[in-house]
C-alpha cells in the first residue's frame, strides 16, 4: 500500500511540476513523461495480471498470495491515477481510449470485488450462524422426509403438496442454479413457502388428530422455509462474492488486448 | 454426579455395538464442537447445541436457542425422564433406567446417516456454478478484441494494393487515430501513410517536405556555428510539428524562443526585448542594407535616401500652395495603402509631387514638362525640343520663345545652314536646363544635384527603404484604428533624414508581454517573428 500511496503521489507531484514542453499544445502520452507514465502503467498492467498466475503457483515462495492480492488492491487503484495522467485528459473515439475505459471498467469491478470481501464473510456468519451450509442442507433433508412421513397420514390433497413441495429438495426448491438466481437469492418464487401456506390453509378445517398432524406439518414445514431462506441468502452471498470476478476476469483480459493494440498502434504510425 | 453415555453404533457385520462412558459433573455440552462433553459429529448438529443439567431434582435439557425434538415434539428445552426420546439433529437418545450410583443414562444412536444420494444432491448445489466459464470469457476477450483492434495493421501489412481491402483499411484506421488532424491534413486522414511512410518509424522530414516545399530554417545550415550548430542536429519537423492534436500544430510557446534567445537577454517583449533594428538602404549603397539599432549611443538613426523633404512643410496646418489654391495636406495625399492593407504604395514622383511640383522648363513658351528621370533624357527633351522650334515646326501648343531665330517653314536648308540652327537650338535648351537646375532650382528642390569636372549635372541617386524591419510580421491593416501619427510621429521633422519609425517603447504603450496585462495586447513572439523566417509580408 506504501509503495501505492507513494507511486501516485510521485506520479501527480510529477505531473503537476512537469510542464509539458512548449513545443506540445498540450500535454499527452507522447512527452517524456507520457512515456515514462505509460510504460509504468503497462508494466503494472502486467504485474497486476500475474495475480492469476501467482495464486495458481500454490508451492512457489515469491511472497504470499495475500500480500499480492493487497498490492494487486493498491497498485490497481494507483493505476487508475497513473493511467490518467498518461492519457493528458485526452479522450476521443479510439483504440486508446477504449484501452482506458476498459482499465477503468476492470478497476471499477476490482473495487466491486474489494467491497463484496469486506461485506458479505461478515455477513455470511451473521446468516448461517455455526452452522455450516453442508449441515444446513441435510436437515433440511430430514425435514422433507419427515414431512413427508406426517403427511402419509393426511388426505391425499396435503400429501400432495407435501410431495410437490420436498420432491428431490434441493432441485425442487430451487436452491442454487444460474448466476441470476442464486443473486436474486430469496426472491425468488419458493415451493415451500407455497405449502406453509397451503397448508395452514386446509389446515383450518381439520381437527382432532388431522389438525394435529397438520400442526406437525406445518412446523417442520415452517422450519424448513426459514433454512430454504437462509441457504438461498448464503449462496447469494457466495455469489455476490464470486460474479464480480466475471467481469473483472475477462475485462481483465480484454484490456491486455486493447493495451497490446494501443502500445502497437501507436508506434506502428509512429 | 456421574452420568452414564451408551453410544450405540452399527458394526461392519451391521450388528449393534454399544460403548459405554462415564461422565462425572453436573453440566455437560452436547454439540458438534469437540469441546462437548458428549460429542455428536454430524453437520446438522450445533457447536454446543445444548446443554445437559445435572441436580438434585432430576435432569434437565436446554437447547436455546437452538430446537430439539422430545418425544415427537419440536421444543427449546425438556425435563428428561426414563423412555423420553430425544432427536438432536440426526441423532436419537434414548433415556435409559440409570444403573446404581448414576445420575441418568442414555443411549446416543446416529438415526440417519447422510446418505451418498443425498451428498450428491449438496454437492450439486455447493458446485453449481453458472454456465459461463470465465476462462472461456477471457480467451473470447481477449482474441477477439487483439484481432479487432489490430485488424487495422494486418490490412495495411497484407492488402494496400487491393482496392477493397484499402477501403476497408481505411475505416479501420479511424479507431486509431489518437485525435483530430490539423485543418491542413484531413485529406489525408484517408491514408495514415501519407505522413507514416513507414511502420515503427517516426514520421519522417521526407513525408513532410513533400508537400511544403521551401520552407526555411531557423538557422541556415551553413550559418550554423557553435551552439546552434549542437541545437539543430538532426531535428525532425515532427518535434515542433505534432497533429493530431486538434487544429493547431505550431507551437507558438514563447518558452520556446526563450529557451535560446533567453541567453541574450532577449525572454518578453513587455520587459526583455532589444530596441528595434532597422534595415536601411543608402542612396550611394543602394545594393547594401544597413541595420542599425534605433537609440544606440551613437544617436539617433538617420537615413540616407538622397532627397530633400521636409514633412512640417506639407503638412503645415494653414496648406501648401498648389495650382489651384491652397491645400491641405495629410498623411494619405502621399501614403497610400497598397492592396490588402498591408504595406504602404511607395512614394512616386508622378502621383504624389508633380501636381505641385511641375517639371515645366520655360512655363512662358510652353506647358510641356521634362521627364523626371535621368539629366541625359532631359538634355536630350530640350534639344529635340528646340530644334524643331529651330527648324521652324511650331506645335499648337507651343508659343515660339524669342531668344531663337527660326527657319522659314518650308526653307530648303543647306547643310551648313542646317548646323547652323542646331548649334543655335543647341544653345537655347543648354541655356534652359542651366536655368532650371541653378536659377530656378526645378531638380534641387528634391534631390542633391551637383556637377561634374567635365561640367555635368549629377542628381545624387535616390535610394527609398521599403521595409524598415523586413523580419517582422507587422502589417499596417490590423492597425488602421490608430491614427498614423501615433506610430509615425513626423511632426517637426524638417529634414528627410528624420526617421519616423516607432522605437519599442511606443509599440509597448499597447502590446504586453506574452503574459496578459490590464489594458494591454497580450504579444508574445510569434506576433511579430516568424520562426522559419521567409514567410513575412516584409519580404
Amino acid at each position: 500500500m506504501r509503495v501505492a500511496l507513494v507511486l501516485c503521489a510521485a506520479a501527480l507531484a510529477v505531473y503537476a511540476w512537469h510542464e509539458p514542453p512548449a513545443v506540445y499544445v498540450k500535454p499527452y502520452g507522447g512527452t517524456w513523461l507520457g512515456y515514462a507514465l505509460g510504460t509504468l502503467s503497462a508494466l503494472l498492467v502486467l504485474w497486476l495480471l500475474l495475480l492469476g498466475v501467482r495464486k495458481r503457483r500454490y508451492r512457489s515462495r515469491m511472497g504470499t498470495v495475500q500480500g499480492w492480492t493487497s498490492a494487486h488492491v493498491y497498485l490497481g487503484a494507483s493505476l487508475l491515477v497513473l493511467a490518467t495522467l498518461h492519457s493528458g485528459f485526452e479522450f476521443d473515439w479510439n483504440v486508446h481510449t477504449l484501452a482506458y475505459v476498459l482499465m477503468v471498467l476492470v478497476i471499477a469491478s476490482g473495487a466491486v470485488g474489494v467491497y463484496a470481501y469486506l461485506r458479505y464473510p461478515a455477513l455470511m456468519t451473521k446468516n448461517l450462524g455455526e452452522d455450516t451450509l453442508e449441515g444446513t442442507l441435510l436437515t433440511i433433508g430430514d425435514l422433507d422426509r419427515k414431512c413427508r412421513r406426517i403427511a402419509l397420514d393426511l388426505p391425499d390433497e396435503v400429501n400432495a403438496i407435501v410431495t410437490r413441495a420436498t420432491r428431490g429438495s434441493t432441485r425442487e426448491v430451487r436452491l442454487g442454479g444460474s448466476l441470476w438466481r442464486q443473486l436474486a437469492g430469496d426472491a425468488v418464487p419458493c415451493p415451500t413457502r407455497e405449502a406453509c401456506a397451503e397448508l395452514m390453509r386446509l389446515g383450518a378445517a381439520y381437527s382432532g388428530q388431522q389438525a394435529a398432524l397438520n400442526g406437525q406439518l406445518v412446523s417442520a414445514m415452517t422450519r424448513k422455509s426459514t433454512l430454504v431462506d437462509r441457504v438461498r441468502r448464503d449462496l447469494r452471498y457466495r455469489a455476490l462474492m464470486q460474479f464480480w470476478l466475471y467481469a473483472h476476469v475477462p475485462l481483465s483480459f480484454a484490456l491486455l488486448a486493447a493495451l497490446i493494440a494501443h502500445v502497437i498502434s501507436v508506434f506502428y504510425f509512429w | 454426579m456421574e452420568i452414564q453415555v451408551t453410544y450405540v453404533s452399527t458394526s461392519a457385520a451391521g450388528l449393534p455395538q454399544r460403548e459405554q462412558r462415564r461422565l462425572a459433573g453436573t453440566t455437560f455440552r452436547i454439540g458438534r464442537g469437540t469441546q462437548c462433553e458428549i460429542h455428536l459429529p454430524d453437520a446438522r448438529v450445533a457447536l454446543v447445541h445444548a446443554r445437559l443439567l445435572i441436580d438434585e431434582e432430576g435432569a434437565r435439557l436446554e437447547a436455546e436457542p437452538h430446537r430439539i425434538v422430545h418425544n415427537d415434539r419440536e421444543v427449546g428445552g425438556a425435563k428428561l425422564a426414563v423412555g423420553d426420546v430425544i432427536e438432536i439433529g440426526p441423532y436419537v437418545l434414548i433415556v435409559e433406567p440409570p444403573p446404581e450410583g448414576v445420575a441418568l443414562a442414555f443411549s446416543v444412536r446416529l438415526s440417519k446417516r447422510v446418505s451418498t444420494k443425498q451428498s450428491t444432491a449438496i454437492y450439486r448445489v455447493l458446485m453449481r456454478t453458472p454456465p459461463l466459464s470465465k476462462r472461456r470469457l477471457s480467451y473470447l476477450a481477449f482474441f477477439g478484441l487483439l484481432a479487432l483492434l489490430l485488424a487495422p495493421m494486418a490490412v495495411d501489412l497484407l492488402g494496400r494494393e487491393v482496392p477493397a481491402v484499402r477501403a476497408l483499411s481505411i475505416g479501420l484506421a479511424q479507431t486509431w487515430n489518437p485525435g483530430p488532424l490539423a485543418r491542413g491534413h484531413q485529406g489525408f486522414s484517408q491514408d495514415c501513410r501519407t505522413c507514416h511512410e513507414l511502420p515503427f518509424i517516426q514520421v519522417r522530414d521526407h513525408a513532410c517536405m513533400a508537400c511544403h516545399t521551401g520552407v526555411r530554417e531557423h538557422v541556415a545550415p551553413e550559418r550554423r556555428t557553435g551552439f546552434t550548430k549542437v541545437a539543430f542536429i538532426e531535428s525532425r519537423c515532427a518535434e515542433c510539428h505534432r497533429d493530431h492534436k486538434g487544429r493547431a500544430m505550431a507551437p507558438r510557446s514563447q518558452q520556446l524562443c526563450v529557451n535560446c534567445h533567453g541567453a541574450d537577454g532577449v525572454s518578453d517583449f513587455a520587459t526583455a526585448h532589444p530596441e528595434f533594428r532597422l534595415a536601411l538602404v543608402d542612396g550611394d549603397r543602394p545594393d547594401e542594407i544597413r541595420r542599425v539599432r534605433m537609440r544606440d549611443a551613437s544617436g539617433p538613426v538617420v537615413e540616407h535616401s538622397n532627397l530633400k523633404f521636409n514633412h512640417t512643410l506639407h503638412l503645415d496646418s494653414r496648406g501648401v500652395r498648389h495650382p489651384r489654391g491652397r491645400r491641405v495636406l495629410g498623411c494619405e495625399a502621399c501614403h497610400e495603402r497598397a492592396e490588402g492593407g498591408a504595406r504602404m504604395v511607395p512614394v512616386s514622383m508622378e502621383k504624389h509631387c508633380s501636381e505641385c511640383h511641375a517639371l515645366s522648363f520655360e512655363p512662358k513658351v510652353t506647358g510641356r514638362q521634362v521627364p523626371h528621370g535621368p539629366v541625359k533624357q532631359m538634355q536630350t527633351m530640350l534639344r529635340e525640343f528646340y530644334a524643331r522650334l529651330a527648324l521652324g515646326d511650331v506645335p499648337a501648343d507651343v508659343a515660339p520663345p524669342g531668344d531663337l531665330p527660326r527657319v522659314r517653314p518650308g526653307a530648303m536648308l543647306t547643310p551648313e545652314e542646317r548646323q547652323q540652327v542646331m548649334r543655335v537650338a543647341d544653345a537655347k535648351a543648354q541655356r534652359v536646363m542651366r536655368e532650371m537646375v541653378e536659377t530656378r532650382a526645378v531638380c534641387s528642390t528634391c534631390h542633391h544635384v551637383s556637377r561634374s569636372r567635365a561640367g555635368e549635372w549629377q542628381v545624387a541617386p535616390v535610394a527609398l527603404t521599403a521595409a524598415w524591419m523586413p523580419g517582422a510580421t507587422f502589417t499596417h491593416a490590423r492597425h488602421v484604428a490608430q491614427p498614423c501619427i501615433t506610430c509615425h510621429d513626423v511632426r517637426g521633422s524638417r529634414r528627410a533624414e528624420d526617421v519616423a519609425m516607432p522605437a519599442i517603447a511606443q509599440c509597448r504603450e499597447c502590446h504586453g508581454g506574452a503574459t496578459p496585462a490590464m489594458g494591454k495586447i497580450a504579444s508574445d513572439c510569434a506576433a511579430c517573428h516568424r520562426f522559419h523566417g521567409g514567410q513575412g509580408l516584409w519580404h
